[in-house]
């Protein structure tokens, strides 16, 4: 039996790309104010940052109760004996131990594991996209786990910020605190490192801060998967994108959006991209 | 509140509130400031209990006549005091008290009474006082609303707003006066606590709420170049064993104040009495504190005793800098000048700022503490002149850590280099894409000549507006704004994306606006950033990046 993937909105996967592989996507939930929208089901990323634009209210996440997994698991399970679950890294969201509980709760009889992706956006999109490829292609549970185990060191995101104050509100600004407070006016590069936010450079223009994700990516000697995300501008992250594709003609380029779960923590403008690629 | 000419009783309770409101905001830094006399690092937090007290007692007033307020405040300063710069804050409110007995409102000239009181009873309550401390900023922040009253205006506001630009330039010069600070490298955190009290009363008289809510109170920077901004150990040869610092409460009759700070000065170090025959506050340094409890015991019942060990209290102040410092693996230690400078340097992550720069080199001791001093084995220097790179060089041979100078001969180009600073990468790394980030920047520099020469091929005179780009003089002119834009001109402004322009101390931000408006309208392609630098001598200096 094939083996299925599960894992949260936060990973960012294209809505196409999930449907292809059959990954089941778990909306973490986007609250502003009182209203409760379910991340890229009654929310796109468009209408969140135009809501985020409107509204004086900062919006929450919060990831769905254990039940809401639990059925989740339980319809997969209709179609398959071994389900993988790869979540948000743990020290992002209570993705990861809401999967784990969840796993006491279902009612199907089925084999479930869960892996913290140690990432998040498209670095844990990348994961989940190459284990629910590996899967597809008549992988074990086994060998798709030892594939994202392999893949976890390789997985290495970037993004471009204009502005750290929704990080900070939000508190997942982790390290990347020593960048807050610039009197200048910087573009923070930050990125996922042992599953945190992490500060990794600060360019004085925005037209540097896109050259360094294109360099970022550029670096590496090895490449088995690419991602590009955008919150608010399309533009730039299709130049990006098409930069890339003319340094690595070979490779898939996937293009997605930031989700409005994620995109309540980043803010605007956040330009993202993640690399499958040497090992750290 | 708006704008008014008086207050009266509750007006007066209620800046007390706003004051110890904007304290608190600060009270955080101004703990970290304390050096004096015993680092027991805790001036902020004690200047806000006693104001905590203050504000408690005036609710209980008898009376909701201006003056009944204050006496209240005052009487809530005696018994809530601590430490002694809460103590010396209980004589100034005293003395306020004193200054506006009977009044029912305060006007402009009722403030100036009071705050020439509250001086005056500031220093009777000690038996040495000492220049440099919160006693300097009273006496001096005083003597400017004296001055302001009789020579300009002797309007609330007004007054009030002499008073705490006097306070600020008080607290500023304290290291000039207290070799103790300057070699701590800090101003007096009594002063600052106090012109940050009078501070928030001045938002408050001027209505500004929003300030109060949103804004935090600055820290004032001192006006000398400093060896470093960590404290070094302090040990004066008089007071080498601090001790127990005491303090206490007496409550009797006929407890005659003076006559027992007459004493208890033969007893022990840094003594204050105050209070009056029925109840006493006592501070004193001892290293006896049971025999000072002795000696007090008979004279009535006494409260609110504390004796705490000064030695740990110092202890305890130099871990809480070391915590305070930024947990790095490489340190940058940056030679920087001008307030707004210096929190450009730190907001970018520079560990030390060592003052100093043109005209005022520091020595390579200096840069040598200040690599000693912060929390990590690898160092990079950053010089930011040229004068200084050989000096900060030195440093490598004169310290167990491993030191590299990344060799910056301008402010942007320290800029620079810090932006291009990596968290992940070593020592080494670091150093060569820092220096790699210099060739990317040019720097302006706009100063004033200060003697006529000939230099470069152009006739400059005295004072005229001279320009360098990357430390050559390349522009003349009378004005300072024509100076930049033909400076500018020489470094093909198209191609460049970024401009920062950090406008010096004498420059204002409104000219600084205005000359990124012709550069903005010159070249709309161009971010242009005006930035707050605060240097002394260089009326603007721009990075092109």
């Amino acid at each position: 039996m094939t083996v299925r993937i599960i894992t949260d909105s936060l990973g960012d996967i294209p809505a196409g790309v999930a449907r292809e592989l059959d990954i089941t996507v778990i909306p973490i939930n986007v609250i502003f104010g009182r209203i409760n929208y379910r991340d890229g089901v009654d929310l796109t990323t468009e209408q969140f940052y135009d809501k985020l634009a409107a509204s004086k209210i900062f919006p929450t996440t919060i990831v769905p109760p254990l039940g809401r997994f639990a059925d989740t698991y339980d319809e997969v399970a209709e179609k398959t004996g071994d389900i993988l679950v790869i979540t948000n890294s743990r020290k992002l969201s209570a993705s990861y131990e809401t999967s784990v509980l969840a796993k006491e709760r279902m009612h199907k009889k089925c084999r479930v594991e869960v892996i913290d992706s140690l990432s998040a956006i498209l670095g844990q999109g990348l994961l989940v996209i190459t284990a629910a490829r590996a899967a597809k292609e008549g992988a074990k549970l086994d060998k798709v786990i030892e594939g994202v185990r392999n893949n976890i060191p390789r997985v290495h995101t970037r993004a471009a910020f204009d502005t750290l104050e929704h990080l900070r509100q939000g508190g997942r600004i982790g390290k990347a605190k020593t960048f807050l407070g610039t009197v200048l006016k910087v573009n923070p590069i930050l990125g996922i490192r042992g599953g945190e936010v992490y500060p990794f450079a600060r360019e004085h223009s925005r037209a540097r801060a896109l050259d360094y994700l294109y360099d970022f990516a550029d670096g590496f000697s090895k490449i088995d998967g690419i991602g590009v995300e955008d919150a608010t501008t399309p533009d730039e992250a299709d130049e990006l994108a098409q930069r890339l594709q003319a340094r690595f003609p070979g490779e898939t380029i996937y293009r997605s959006k930031i989700s409005p779960a994620v995109g309540a923590h980043v803010g605007p403008r956040v330009l993202g991209v993640a690399v499958l690629g040497d090992r750290d | 509140m708006a704008e008014a000419n008086s207050i009266n009783g509750k007006d007066l309770r209620a800046m007390f509130e706003a004051a110890t409101g904007w304290l608190e905001k600060s009270s955080a830094d101004i703990d970290a400031l304390n050096v004096f006399p015993v680092p027991d690092g805790d001036t902020g937090t004690n200047m806000l209990l006693t104001m905590r007290s203050s504000i408690e007692e005036s609710y209980q007033a008898a009376a909701n006549s201006a003056s009944g307020i204050a006496r209240a405040v005052a009487r809530g300063a005696l018994v809530g005091a601590r430490g002694n710069s809460g103590v010396i804050l209980s004589q100034i409110w005293n003395g306020v008290a004193q200054g506006l007995d009977e009044k029912d409102e305060i006007t402009g000239a009722d403030l100036v009474v009071a705050l020439v009181q509250a001086s005056k009873t500031a220093y009777n309550g000690l038996s040495n006082p000492v220049e440099g401390t919160i006693l300097t900023v009273i006496r001096e922040a005083a003597e400017a609303a004296e001055k302001h009253a009789a020579e300009v205006s002797n309007d609330l506001i007004s007054v009030m707003e002499a008073t705490v630009d006097a306070a600020r330039e008080s607290v500023a010069n304290t290291p000039t006066l207290l070799p103790v600070l300057k070699e701590a490298g800090v101003v007096d955190a009594g002063g600052q606590g106090l012109y940050t009290i009078l501070e928030g009363a001045l938002h408050y008289l001027k209505g500004e709420t929003d300030q109060l809510k949103l804004r935090r109170p600055w820290m004032v920077a001192s006006s000398i170049p400093l060896t470093t901004r960590v404290p070094q150990m302090v040990g004066t040869a008089d007071e080498v064993p601090y001790g127990y610092c005491t303090n206490f409460v007496i409550k009797g009759a006929e407890l005659e104040p003076e006559k027992l700070r007459k004493r208890l000065e033969k007893k022990g170090q840094s003594v204050i009495v105050i209070g009056d025959d029925s109840a006493v506050r006592v501070h004193i340094h001892t290293l006896d504190p049971g025999e000072i409890m002795h000696y007090v015991n008979p004279l009535g019942t006494l409260h609110q005793i504390n004796i705490r060990n000064m030695d740990e209290q110092y202890r305890d102040f130099l871990e809480m800098q070391k915590e305070r410092m930024p947990e790095v693996d490489t340190a940058v230690v940056a030679v920087v000048v001008g307030e707004g400078l210096s929190q450009v340097f730190v907001s970018l992550g520079t560990t030390i700022i060592v003052p100093g720069g043109q005209t005022m080199n520091p020595s390579t001791k200096d840069l040598l503490q200040a690599v000693e001093a912060v929390p990590s084995e690898k160092v990079i220097i950053l010089p930011n002149n040229k004068n200084i790179v050989l000096t900060a060089q030195q440093v490598q041979s004169l310290t167990e850590k491993k030191v590299n100078v990344v060799p910056t001969k301008t402010i942007p180009q320290g800029v620079a280099a810090l932006l291009a600073f990596d968290y992940e990468a070593d020592l080494e790394t670091n150093a060569i894409s820092m220096y790699q980030a210099l060739s990317e920047v040019k720097s302006i520099e706009v100063t004033r000549a200060v003697r006529a020469t000939r230099l470069g091929g152009l006739d400059i005179k005295k004072n005229q507006a001279i320009g360098f780009l990357d430390g050559d003089l390349v522009a003349v002119a009378d004005k300072t704004e024509d100076v930049f834009t033909e400076a500018l001109e020489r470094v093909e402004p198209d191609k460049a994306e970024v401009v920062t322009i950090y406008y010096g101390a004498d420059s204002t931000a409104a000219q600084a606006e205005k000359a990124a408006a012709a550069v903005r309208e010159r070249y709309p392609q161009l971010q242009v950033e005006v930035v707050q630098g605060g240097q002394p001598h260089y009326d603007y200096i721009a990075s092109v990046e």
